[in-house]
């Protein structure tokens, strides 16, 4: 078995992390939005109902992220494993979970649709800007989101690794830098209607693209980042 | 003999920020024998370690381990196994988890001997390895070290937080199952008297430089104290490099390093001098001691000038 499947199955050693706690960060805001809803129909409220809790075990990939990397990270060097083994298999094991975890999204979406949104008419799963696109694209896009939110909390982490507190210090101001700029950029440019019709025209597909771009751009400067971090 | 070196390092030097780690670490370690690397605390022998296992990275020289060197190397690190005094885990892990990640690694991993030793250090498997105390840590540490039965495996200060009884059984351990699976052991510690009867080979580092790197057999003797009169002392130790003094009065204590012949003890017995072996801990700290006030004349010197 090469060492990068080995740093999946290290990876996978304590099942609850990847496994257990998503499901549970799912389950959980699911449960609690359709009681909700519930309250909602009694108390006599109309219309379709939306949740945005779908997205919470996603935001638990972003801090997998940073997590995979501070502990994780110096206990398989300690396993004498490469900084590419690592990686790789860190990464491979990333992209299993989230291709899961968007292919389910999918089928409750589907689910949800045949039940009438749970009977409440609710949308947790299957929002409507998503769900309207082809099964592929679905699922693309919360493959993507997925990955992207672990790459950003993964890519910070080895910031870390490899300049400590400074390197993200560093970046951290020069990313609220470039985002003060650019918002300034067009209010003094008075430009914001054009910016909203722009945000607006994005399809799920764009959107998806544009994603996964930076993911793998993140994915990309991580593995330069991490080539040299010690420990 | 050709065989390969199991560790061979070149002019290796790392300096973080102002403070010299490593400087100018020329080494030939030979395979399948118990290495001591002996030192103070910040003497370099961490940043030493981490740079031969592919960890850490050298300002300048060559480290090659098996000819290879190790740096993203995977078939070379395969061959290593280096826990760290200060390791980390992942946040969740329980003992027993780390162990199951140490077997998936290292290809020589024996279960038996880690349960044995879980049982000799009293371990317990199903703690989160975050509660565990010192000790407790510093025991998973060993244990991975040991049943990895790696070709190089590297312990540093493995013994922090263990009582006398548990630092006894490590050693005792140790030279069992080194007697049945040689392999090349680098032990880092200042413990020195402690391991002293288990080293084969002794490499001492201070503020980065190697000061000592000889077979333990020939330091063994290697210094002697001598004491008695103070003029007798200063007649008899004549010509000899001094490695310490001590006066009390008339008397004095003078070590030098020397390997005296027949002749000579006959004549300390008849100047009535006492003769004393130094102990290896002694003969460290000397030398580390010297070497430092060497440089410290050496820089007030430069200063003066």
């Amino acid at each position: 078995m090469s060492r990068i499947m080995k740093v999946a199955r290290m990876q996978l050693i304590n099942k609850w992390t990847f496994i257990g706690i998503p499901l549970i960060v799912l389950a959980g805001s699911f449960l609690f939005t359709l009681a909700v809803w519930y309250l909602v129909r009694r108390g006599g409220g109309e219309g379709t109902l939306y949740g945005g809790g779908a997205q919470a075990p996603m935001w638990y990939f972003l801090a997998l992220g940073i997590q995979a990397l501070t502990l994780t990270f110096p206990f398989a060097m300690a396993m004498s494993v490469s900084r590419r083994s690592f990686y790789l298999g860190t990464l491979a094991l990333f992209g299993g979970c989230a291709m899961v975890l968007a292919v389910f999204y999918y089928l409750m979406g589907l689910l949800e649709e045949a039940t009438g949104g749970w009977g409440v008419d609710g949308r947790f799963f299957a929002l409507q800007w998503i769900a309207e696109n082809n099964w592929l694209t679905q699922i693309l896009f919360y493959f993507m989101l997925t990955v992207l939110l672990f790459m950003v909390g993964f890519y910070a982490a080895t910031l870390y690794m490899r300049w400590r507190t400074t390197g993200v210090l560093v970046f951290t101001i020069g990313l609220g830098l470039a985002l003060l700029g650019t918002v300034a950029l067009i209010t003094l440019t008075e430009s914001w209607p054009e910016v909203g019709r722009w945000l607006a025209g994005w399809t799920a597909a764009g959107v998806t693209a544009l994603g996964a771009g930076l993911a793998v751009l993140l994915a990309g400067s991580s593995y330069l980042t991490l080539r040299k971090a010690t420990i | 003999m050709s065989e390969t070196p199991a560790i061979t390092t070149r002019d290796l030097a790392k300096t973080y920020k102002d403070v010299r780690a490593l400087d100018g670490v020329s080494l030939n370690l030979a395979p399948n024998r118990i290495y001591g690397l002996l030192g103070r605390n910040g003497a370099g022998k961490t940043t030493l370690m981490s740079i031969l296992t592919g960890q850490n990275f050298a300002d300048r020289g060559t480290a090659e381990i098996f000819g290879h060197t190790p740096f993203e190397h995977d078939p070379t690190l395969a061959r290593l196994c280096f826990i760290r005094e200060s390791q980390k885990y992942p946040d969740d892990f329980k003992v027993r988890q780390a162990f199951s990640a140490a077997a998936i690694f290292f290809e020589n991993w024996n279960e038996q001997l880690a349960q044995d030793l879980v049982k000799a250090f009293n371990l317990p498997l199903n703690r989160r390895i975050k509660k565990l105390s010192r000790g407790q840590l510093s025991a998973v540490g060993v244990i991975i070290g040991m049943a990895s039965r790696a070709e190089i495996t590297f312990f540093d200060e493995p013994y922090l937080g263990l009582d006398a009884v548990a630092r006894q059984i490590f050693y005792d351990r140790l030279v069992e199952d080194f007697a049945q699976h040689p392999r090349t052991i680098v032990l880092s510690s200042h413990l020195i008297d402690e391991v002293a009867n288990l080293l084969e080979h002794v490499i001492v580092i201070d503020q980065g430089r190697i000061i000592i790197d000889s077979e333990a057999e020939d330091l063994q003797g290697a210094a002697v104290t001598v004491t008695g009169s103070a003029q007798k002392v200063e007649e008899f130790i004549a010509g000899y490099p001094v490695i310490h003094r001590d006066a009390l009065g008339s008397l004095a204590s003078i070590s030098i390093r020397a390997r005296l012949t027949a002749e000579q003890r006959a004549r300390a017995q008849i100047l009535g001098l006492e003769l004393s072996p130094v102990s290896l801990q002694q003969l460290v700290v000397r030398s580390t001691l010297s070497s430092q006030s060497d440089r410290e004349q050496t820089t007030e010197r430069q200063a003066i000038k």
